[in-house]
């Protein structure tokens, strides 16, 4: 898959609703161990509403406004400080994108840098203060690097993800400087961040989906070719 | 510790309740009660909304009315409100001229407030931010941003809503509030704890023959813990504090407010006041506006803090100028 349309975002949207419903016990369980426990509840309320949001929406609007609708609704379903950080990112991410047609790997960049600098702005955090801010860094390095070589959206993303990935694990050795984690600096060490879990559930979400689609265009392809279609079976003979 | 209570988690509606009752000039919107507003809104008028944590009573929710302000978003005891609620006073608020929020120094707040008035923005209206943070004790010169907003806030709600029944424009509402806020500090002293309703049980505790210098109003470590000394030497190390950052002297109008924390008497705000008063007498300075009473407390704390607003032309004027609230009301003098 190169880009997402307007019309791929609710089924985008569709697909973090269903993470987070399923990984809400388990986010419970990470916040739980240095914070309040809210950070499933507060994830999975906002990304339905999100979805229900998007879905309300004409899929021919843009994507800056779907972005934007989706941050808004979760402002309002989850205003804890993680449901307002993330609606934030939406809302800053959904501005990058204005005019934006598609979303390809440079548009994706452009939305995961927007993201993270308005939750850097407005939770006063920055990268290293293990927060949410520690995966979403590198995975706006990864696209950035990625967008400049030329690359296709599943496989940027995929490289995300593992980016994401490894900055989780290292989260584990940092120490907590915002939120009630803040309190228990010490106590936080040897934990990976609950917050930066949710961006790493966002992009691996975020890549699955583009893989499923790559595969649908790919086996629509497939068959296509195996039962020869007129037009480009033709003008191959 | 004795409370007046039904359910402890009834706290701040059962408090709405009985001010709505109470005070018919204020109402609320979005049949939420923790979104009030005053009843009768003047068009054309900048909105002037604050919020803030329930349990800081006459602040936050007793300052909307004529003169001050005109709407204010209320959380439970020590919480913030939510953006979507402040996002709704400022949609009821807003008469085409803009609106101004004027809130303290907390994390919650800041984030809430700041959400809010990008949902405001994407509803077309124009929304300003000032923030206040007078409070001294709370951080050094030169990292004046991290410091909390305190009962020196009140200065700024004075000025910018004097400014607004004036009919300034936004802009002008928000360089008034943010002067106001830049020319005030703080300092405050606690002799005891407060009690948050649904804990039930001191959040910090002091000896009975100890203060705590700088505490902040939920009770967030001061700067030193010492025995209780008399009064005139807890003021002269406050005020001291206080002139360090505004070097007040011959000439030099200032505004006043000694503000109990809830749980100390008048009479011992004045005996604070005196001392006050002769302090910047000593330095030639003059005293144009003072209160002294209640005007941000924490819970039952006892307890004072200290405001200063050195004046200019423009303040002495709109400090002076009338305003009626519930909790609040200033006539000419």
């Amino acid at each position: 898959m190169d880009a997402m349309s307007s019309s791929d975002l609710g089924a985008l949207f569709g697909a973090w609703r269903t993470t987070f419903a399923e990984q809400r016990d388990y986010l419970i369980s990470l916040d739980g161990k240095v914070g309040d426990s809210d950070l499933g509840i507060t994830m999975a309320k906002a990304f339905a509403a999100a979805a229900d949001a998007v879905a309300a929406v004409t899929a021919i609007a843009p994507i800056s406004k779907i972005l934007i609708t989706a941050g808004a609704a979760m402002a309002k379903a989850a205003p804890s400080t993680m449901g307002t950080l993330t609606a934030t990112g939406f809302m800053r991410g959904g501005k990058a994108l204005e005019g934006a047609g598609a979303l390809g790997v440079r548009e994706a960049a452009l939305f995961w840098r927007a993201y993270g600098n308005g939750i850097a702005e407005r939770g006063k955090a920055k990268v290293g203060d293990k927060t949410i801010l520690d995966v979403i860094d590198p995975i706006a390095r990864t696209l950035e690097g990625t967008a400049e070589a030329g690359g296709r959206l599943a496989n940027a993303l995929a490289a995300a993800a593992v980016a994401a990935e490894e900055a989780l694990e290292s989260t584990k050795s940092m120490l907590a400087q915002h939120g009630k984690a803040a309190a228990f600096q010490e106590k936080s060490v040897g934990h990976q961040d609950a917050g930066a879990t949710v961006g790493v559930l966002m992009i691996q979400t975020m890549r699955d989906f583009a893989i499923s689609r790559s595969d649908a265009v790919r086996s629509q392809a497939d068959d296509q070719a195996a039962f020869g279609s007129e037009t480009s079976g033709g003008s191959l003979s | 510790m004795k409370k007046f209570l039904n359910e402890a988690v009834d706290f701040v509606d059962e408090m709405l309740d009985g001010i709505y009752l109470a005070h018919p000039q204020l109402t609320f919107v979005n049949d939420d009660k923790r979104c009030m507003v005053v009843a009768r809104r003047r068009s054309g008028k900048v909105g002037i909304a604050t919020g803030g944590g329930s349990g800081h009573l006459p602040l936050f929710l007793g300052y909307v009315g004529e003169g001050m302000l005109d709407g204010a978003a209320v959380g439970g005891v020590f919480q913030s409100p939510s953006a979507e609620q402040m996002n709704e006073v400022t949609k009821a608020i807003d008469q085409g001229a803009g609106v101004l929020y004027v809130y303290g120094n907390y994390s919650g707040d800041l984030i809430n407030f700041d959400m809010a008035a990008e949902l405001s923005d994407l509803d077309g209206i124009a929304v300003r931010q000032v923030v206040g943070n007078d409070d001294v004790a709370s951080s050094v010169v030169g990292e004046e941003h991290k410091r909390r907003g305190v009962a020196g806030i009140v200065f700024v709600f004075k000025a910018a809503g004097a400014a607004a029944a004036e009919g300034l424009p936004l802009d002008e509402v928000t360089r008034i509030a943010d002067k106001a806020r830049a020319r005030t500090r703080t300092m405050g002293v606690a002799l005891s704890s407060c009690v948050v309703p649904e804990i039930g049980h001191a959040t910090f505790s002091i000896g009975e023959d100890e203060m705590e210098i700088g505490m902040g109003i939920h009770g967030e470590p001061g700067i030193s813990r010492q025995p209780l000394a008399k009064a005139d030497k807890v003021v002269d190390e406050m005020m001291g504090r206080i002139f360090a950052e505004q070097p007040l002297g011959q000439g030099d109008e200032v505004a006043v407010l000694v503000n109990g924390l809830g749980g100390t008497a008048k009479e011992e705000l004045y005996i604070l006041f005196r001392r006050v008063s002769q302090l910047l007498t000593e330095r030639g300075a003059r005293v144009k506006h003072v209160w002294i009473g209640e005007y941000a407390t924490s819970m039952e704390m006892a307890g004072a803090s200290i405001s200063i607003l050195h004046l200019d032309e423009e303040l002495d004027r709109l400090i002076g100028a009338p305003a009626d609230t519930p909790f609040f009301s200033h006539r000419n003098a």
